[in-house]
């Protein structure tokens, strides 16, 4: 009935034989992963978190031109998946848009969220720095399991304050690590995405950089110390080509430890990859 | 034991609600309670570059042109000050549509509500008449049969041929559709016909949920819809100009017939939002375009 719903699309499987094009990629299994572009609270050098800011203007072109290069590559996706802020979400409407598939089945999930920020969330980067110590703050940042302080249920971070968040239930005191973050993102993966996988879909994920490690981290079974230090650039398609097992074909040109490969200019993207790193972000 | 146990649902419940922040307990009310009243709002897409063109679009998927963003931003605007909220939206699988909505959403700061996108809230195809200009259609075929065509309810226009680019089944975007269910043409009574089993499978059914349902689609879809809830003749629906980009707020019982609103402009009893009289001239000045 409803002709990219995923109920109907189950359904109408048994009904109706599989064209010789559908065997064909059923083979086949694509995963692309777009990090969102540069966002307003990115400028003002604040912990985001699940803060739901928008893209700057810099971020809005560059996801348009992520989707140009999936065009441009000739990928299609069939289904999408991203988190419920908005800067993802705008990233995967214009990646949809540029590449000519606004019509397909989008699903918004807070377990492809950013890393919630606990009680940094809204403050000042450097601020934080000067009333805890450069130290603590690094490793509140880049530790792969230790998080920061809890937010509880009077604040306005906590998910509790959020009507979008009504469908789920979180502790009264919240806060993620990588860890944590990880935990949520793969079990959604799991539930939601590989069987979409198998079915031969061609999945489109835009999300946010630590929702991206949590994956990436499974996907390739990087450690977690290598995870914590691991820069995706952001506005830049990642594709993974997946075999019948869904265990990763590791792709010509992928930058180690990743097995998938970055779209568009690939000495523009390893400096980013690496003019990241030094940002101590 | 019993009590211990009743005691141990009390405090569950209310650790539940503690922990969702809601201070109402979430028990469904019964509709003995109350009368149960669903709101649900329509908006038209607005101007597309086809319009611009002045073709027969149908199913062709073009996008809106800078005006059409316009429409639906002040669309938004106007849904925006009077407090709507929505938790569900339903489009076509045509980008006009879909910008539209995704527009609205923005605005509205409500971009991660869940979107269905269905063919049957697609605009009716044009058949064979899809992509030709409209002045060359008359010039072909003469005033008469092309006004039949685009103002009658149950007469399509010629049907395509199954190579056509406009052939649905020629169109990835449909490839989950069974073959017998796309058009090679369409009336109005065949749009109504493929969109009310939407309506009654799967938007109706929500709306009774309690969702807050937001449909952005297409002038023969939204007529089809409103044709049902208004009782509206067949001979009136094909004459009703629906504005572009001008939300239409229904509010409907608890079988879903609307209860009709003081400021609804006939045939309509939904009301539309903003400056009605901008809006009544826009009804007129619609309907003067022979569209």
């Amino acid at each position: 009935m409803f002709a990219v719903s995923r109920s109907s699309l189950l359904a109408s499987r048994a009904a109706f034989t599989r064209s010789f094009a559908a065997v064909q990629t059923a083979d086949k299994h694509t995963l692309v992963l777009v990090r969102h572009g540069e966002s307003t609270w990115n400028l003002e050098n604040k912990f985001t978190g699940w803060y739901d800011c928008p893209l700057s203007e810099k971020g809005k072109e560059e996801v348009v031109e992520a989707g140009q290069l999936i065009l441009k590559e000739g990928i299609k996706a069939d289904i999408a998946h991203t988190s419920m802020l908005k800067r993802a979400i705008r990233t995967l409407w214009a990646v949809l848009e540029e590449s000519d598939r606004m019509w397909i089945p989008i699903s918004n999930a807070w377990e492809l969220n950013e890393r919630h920020y606990g009680a940094l969330q809204g403050l000042d980067k450097q601020e934080t720095v000067d009333k805890y110590g450069k130290d603590q703050v690094l490793q509140w940042r880049r530790s792969y399991d230790i998080p920061p302080p809890i937010v509880d249920t009077t604040s306005e971070h906590h998910p509790a304050s959020d009507e979008r968040y009504a469908a789920s239930t979180f502790p009264e005191e919240f806060t993620e690590s990588l860890a944590t973050t990880l935990d949520r993102v793969v079990p959604y993966y799991n539930d939601k995405i590989v069987p979409e996988l198998k079915e031969g879909k061609t999945v489109l994920i835009a999300a946010h950089g630590n929702s991206l490690r949590a994956l990436v981290k499974h996907l390739d079974g990087i450690d977690e110390s290598t995870i914590a230090e691991l820069n995706i650039p952001t506005g830049t398609p990642l594709v993974y080509e997946l075999d019948e097992d869904l265990k990763v074909i590791p792709q010509a040109g992928a930058i180690s430890p990743l097995q998938g490969r970055y779209l568009g200019d690939q000495d523009a993207i390893r400096a980013r990859i690496e003019g990241v790193k030094n940002q101590t972000k | 034991m019993k009590i211990i146990r009743f005691l141990s649902l009390i405090s569950a419940a209310s650790a539940f609600s503690s922990f969702t922040g809601s201070s109402l307990p979430r028990v469904p009310r019964s509709s003995s309670c109350l009368d149960m009243k669903y709101t649900v709002v329509l908006v038209r897409h607005g101007e597309s570059t086809w319009n611009e063109e002045n073709r027969f679009t149908g199913w062709y998927n073009c996008p809106l042109n800078d005006k059409g963003k316009g429409e639906a931003l002040q669309g938004a605007q106007l849904l925006k000050e009077e407090g709507f909220k929505f938790d569900l939206a339903y489009t076509s699988t045509l980008q006009r549509a879909i910008k539209t909505l995704w527009i609205v959403l923005e605005e509205m700061g409500l971009m991660y509500i869940p979107i269905v996108n269905t063919w049957r809230l697609n605009e009716r195809h044009y058949g064979a008449l899809q992509g030709l200009n409209k002045q060359e259609t008359v010039d072909k075929h003469g005033k008469d049969q092309v006004l039949v065509w685009r103002r009658s309810y149950d007469i399509p226009p010629p049907p395509l041929d199954e190579s056509s680019e406009h052939y649905p089944g020629n169109d990835p975007t449909y490839a989950d559709v069974p073959k017998a269910d796309l058009p090679l043409t369409e009336s109005l009574k065949l749009t109504e016909d493929r969109f009310m089993v939407a309506w009654e499978n799967e938007i109706g059914p929500k709306i009774k949920e309690g969702k807050k349902v937001i449909i952005a689609a297409h002038g023969n879809t939204l007529r089809a819809l409103v044709k049902h809830l208004d009782g509206i003749s067949s001979d009136e629906i094909t004459g009703l100009n629906i504005p572009t980009g001008v939300p239409l707020v229904y509010e409907l019982d608890d079988d879903l017939k609307p209860i009709p609103h003081p400021d609804g402009i006939a045939p309509l009893t939904g009301r539309y939002l903003g400056d009605l009289e901008e809006v009544k001239q826009r009804i007129g000045a619609v309907a003067s375009q022979t569209k």
